[in-house]
């Protein structure tokens, strides 16, 4: 590239030649109108595209765009008009393709435009604050077409017939549907709306609201949750095949209000096929379908809850007041179980494990469980009697979930400690008699108790758990040291129990026969030998005995009885009649155990190892019995009467229940002890609160026992009251 | 260069260019020319003419359409290999000639 010396010249801008034609604009004008009716008439392939947007170009150039422009809108106008009319005078069907057709050639017609008049739309279009043309082209079409009078509201009219006739059934077509729908979308969103989506959603209210008042007249509830679902889904389709994305929200909350919403509570508790019915029934699926749709609308869960709640209360209250059930607590304390895992099992397929159903269920449980003061002593006897025989074939992991549905019941308990006072007496039973079925299951139990309660809930029971194996340690040792004096005697097991840990019984005497006495002291000086500073004391209440009977044909039978019954039995070696009072004499056992014993002795058919004279049912003071030489019985083995676990009678009942009592006091002391030292002042209300929430894990306090408490802490100088406000108490150091 | 993608310039004196139609559509007004809707004349024949540009403009045009090509790609297309190209940016007052 050489060097070029710089010459001062000027470049000039490229100007146009100054037009003088005074016709010039009117003349350039002619063209693009005749241009603008050819496009319109669809005639355009003649045109020259460069001619046209030339002559565009110089008309805004020149200053003429301001009648560019309004020609523009004076020609397009004049055509929209004439559209109008055309498709005014269509006939019926072919409304919609008319309208369609022609909104497809106004479209391509208005593009073709745009491309001419750019130069327009780009420089004096914005400066004037105009609208553009392809805007421009919309506003006429939806002035002029859409919104002449004739052609609105039959427009409006059409469509809605036709989303009518689908609603009814038919098939319309889908595709000229959205392709009118989305003229409105495109004409801008307030003629969508107002043209279309009110109009629409209040009509398809109307719609909706007559055919559930039908449906509701004729169907049942989960026939009419089938229809409402069928009717939900097919409007979200419609909003996908030809509305705005936007109305769905708007259509499926129409369709909720009239269908659901309107008839909810006549759905709930509609006869024969409402909630309670399908609760009954088990009807998963429309259970789940009431569940989905209920979920909709405002309160509908909420509706669901409160029905299926007072339900479930009313049928526990049922069961659980029923005196048939009461009966037998072991088939009681199943029922709950079955109640519980029915329920279970509904929320977690029907209500999806919805929380608050869960919450709900669990309250109602709470609630009337508790209903029944005898609800501890049931699910103790339950436990008993799984563990003694009913998990004989279950394998471990059954045993486990036996077991964790027990713990769930033991949650809903509100009195705690008259369960641990009950299950303390079954377990020591249980144990004694060795009845238990595994010794695991039995441990599995206590760690779930302790997990749930703490450590002072279980650690009497692990205690009773401890002196079975210690005694079982102390027996060998026995043996071992004493085992060649002891030679062909009677065999001997004792079990050593702690005092605190077991459930406490007063000893009552008994004689023990001779063979036996001797033995029992050699068993206590030799453990006092090796445990000093202790006191044994014989609860002969709670032992049993196998002996071997030969009866009068020479037949043997081995006989496992209870201590006492022992006792009784081998006076007969020494006598063959014994009157009442001599047995009584002799034995020292305490008459209504006597009695009892006696009574399973000789009055229970196949076990009647002694005659009774006279033959009743009832022992009486002057009864006489006689060894019964001609029993008979299948096994060798005779199982007679041992101390099982039973419903207690009313007496006891009402003596356990004033031991748990009397059990409370000291710890509802100790929690206001506790209250009070940290707070130091506090007023009576408050009190009642915090020892309640103190205890609620273990039972519920009375408040009248709590005052009682306090007053009781007063006098004993623990606590005093306030001198300023009587209702406060103070913690005296 | 295929004929479906050439497209045909023609000067106010007559003279033609044949263009890519890819280079020709960097002009926004040719673009719209070719992609409108409506059957207008030049899309039917493929060719474009302008009465009122003279040649040598025209040609500069068609210049400055293949150096936009190039440099806004980056990279050196096979077309613009054999063109001689302006070592300048338009617009710059100092013009080489060679």
């Amino acid at each position: 590239m050489s060097d070029q010396k710089r010459r001062n010249f000027q470049i000039e801008a490229f100007k146009h030649r100054v037009v003088v034609d005074p016709q010039y604009a009117d003349k350039t004008w002619k063209i693009l109108e005749h241009a603008i009716h050819e496009i319109y008439n669809h005639n355009a392939s003649g045109l020259s595209f460069e001619e046209l947007y030339r002559n565009a170009y110089n008309m805004v150039l020149h200053k003429f765009g301001e009648k560019l422009y309004s020609g523009l809108v004076l020609t397009m106008t004049t055509h929209l008009k004439e559209i109008s009319k055309s498709v005014e005078a269509a006939h019926g069907g072919s409304f919609l393709e008319e309208l369609n057709r022609k909104w497809a050639d106004h479209n391509k017609a208005l593009q073709m435009i745009r491309d001419i008049l750019m130069y327009m739309d780009r420089t004096f279009v914005p400066s004037t604050h105009k609208t553009p043309v392809h805007d421009l082209g919309l506003n006429l079409w939806r002035d002029n077409v859409i919104h002449s009078s004739n052609i609105q509201t039959r427009l409006l009219n059409t469509i809605l017939e036709l989303i009518l006739r689908e609603r009814t059934g038919e098939v319309i077509n889908r595709g000229l549907m959205r392709n009118i729908i989305e003229m409105l979308m495109d004409l801008g969103s307030t003629v969508y709306q107002e043209d279309f989506e009110k109009p629409f959603l209040e009509v398809s209210a109307d719609f909706y609201r007559l055919e559930s008042q039908q449906y509701i007249e004729c169907c049942d509830c989960g026939d009419y949750l089938k229809k409402a679902e069928r009717r939900l889904n097919e409007e979200i389709e419609r909003v996908t095949h030809y509305l705005d994305a936007k109305s769905e929200s708007k259509i499926t909350n129409v369709v909720e209000k009239e269908m659901i919403a309107n008839h909810m509570q006549r759905l709930v508790h509609m006869e024969n096929s409402g909630l309670v019915n399908m609760l009954l029934d088990d009807k998963y699926e429309d259970l789940g379908r009431m569940y989905n749709l209920f979920r909709r609308v405002p309160n509908g869960l909420s509706t669901i809850r409160d029905v299926m709640t007072s339900h479930v209360r009313d049928t526990g209250k049922q069961l659980v007041t029923d005196p048939e059930r009461v009966k037998d607590p072991v088939e009681f304390v199943q029922r709950l179980l079955d109640e519980k895992d029915k329920y279970d099992m509904i929320i977690s397929l029907a209500f999806s494990n919805d929380k608050t159903f869960q919450n709900a269920l669990n309250s109602s449980f709470e609630y009337f469980i508790n209903l029944n003061a005898r609800s501890p002593e049931f699910i103790s006897l339950f436990v008993d009697d799984k563990l003694r025989k009913g998990l004989k074939d279950f394998s471990e992991e059954d045993v486990e979930t036996v077991l964790d549905k027990v713990m769930m019941l033991f949650r809903y308990l509100q009195e705690k400690d008259v369960f641990e006072k009950y299950y303390k007496q079954h377990l020591a039973k249980r144990l004694l008699s060795g009845k238990t079925l595994s010794d695991e299951a039995e441990r599995s139990l206590v760690v779930k108790l302790k997990t749930e309660c703490g450590y002072q809930f279980t650690c009497k029971l692990e205690g009773m758990f401890t002196d079975m194996k210690t005694s079982q340690d102390t027996m060998q040792g026995f043996y071992a040291s004493q085992g060649a004096e002891i030679g062909d005697g009677p065999a001997l097991v004792v079990q050593v129990l702690t005092t605190g840990s077991w459930p406490t019984q007063p000893s009552p005497p008994c004689n023990l026969p001779n063979e036996l006495s001797t033995l029992c002291e050699m068993f206590r000086s030799y453990y006092l030998g090796t445990h000093t500073g202790r006191r044994l004391s014989w609860q002969t209440n709670m032992g049993t005995a196998d002996i071997k009977a030969t009866f009068g044909k020479g037949q043997k039978h081995e006989l496992n009885v209870s201590t006492y019954q022992m006792c009784v039995l081998m006076l007969f070696n020494n006598a063959d009649r014994l009157t009442y009072k001599e047995i009584e004499q002799a034995t020292e056992i305490p008459a209504t155990d006597l009695k009892r014993c006696l009574q399973s002795l000789a009055c229970v058919k196949g076990k009647n190892v002694l005659r009774k004279e006279p033959m009743s049912k009832d022992i009486g003071d002057n009864d006489a019995f006689l060894f019964h030489e001609k029993f008979t019985s299948k096994f060798y083995k005779v199982k007679i009467g041992t101390v099982v676990a039973q419903k207690e009678s009313e007496p006891e009942k009402q003596e356990t229940r004033q031991r748990v009592e009397e059990d409370r006091k000291p710890q509802i002391e100790a929690a206001i002890v506790r209250i009070m030292k940290s707070r130091k002042v506090l007023d009576h209300n408050n009190i009642i609160t915090e020892v309640t929430k103190q205890l609620q894990s273990r039972f519920l306090p009375n408040p009248v026992e709590i005052k009682k408490r306090i007053e009781s802490l007063i006098e004993r100088d623990f606590l005093e009251r306030d001198n300023a406000d009587r209702k406060s108490y103070r913690y005296l150091a | 260069m295929r004929k479906e993608d050439t497209v045909k310039l023609i000067s106010a004196e007559g003279f033609e260019f044949v263009v890519d139609k890819k280079a020709a559509m960097i002009s926004q007004t040719i673009r719209n020319m070719l992609t409108s809707p409506g059957s207008f004349a030049e899309t039917e024949h493929g060719e474009v003419t302008f009465p009122e540009i003279s040649t040598t403009i025209l040609e500069k045009i068609c210049q400055y359409f293949y150096w936009s090509l190039q440099y806004s790609s980056g990279k050196e297309t096979e077309c613009t290999k054999n063109r001689h190209v302006l070592p300048r940016v338009p617009g710059d007052q100092n013009y080489h000639c060679s």
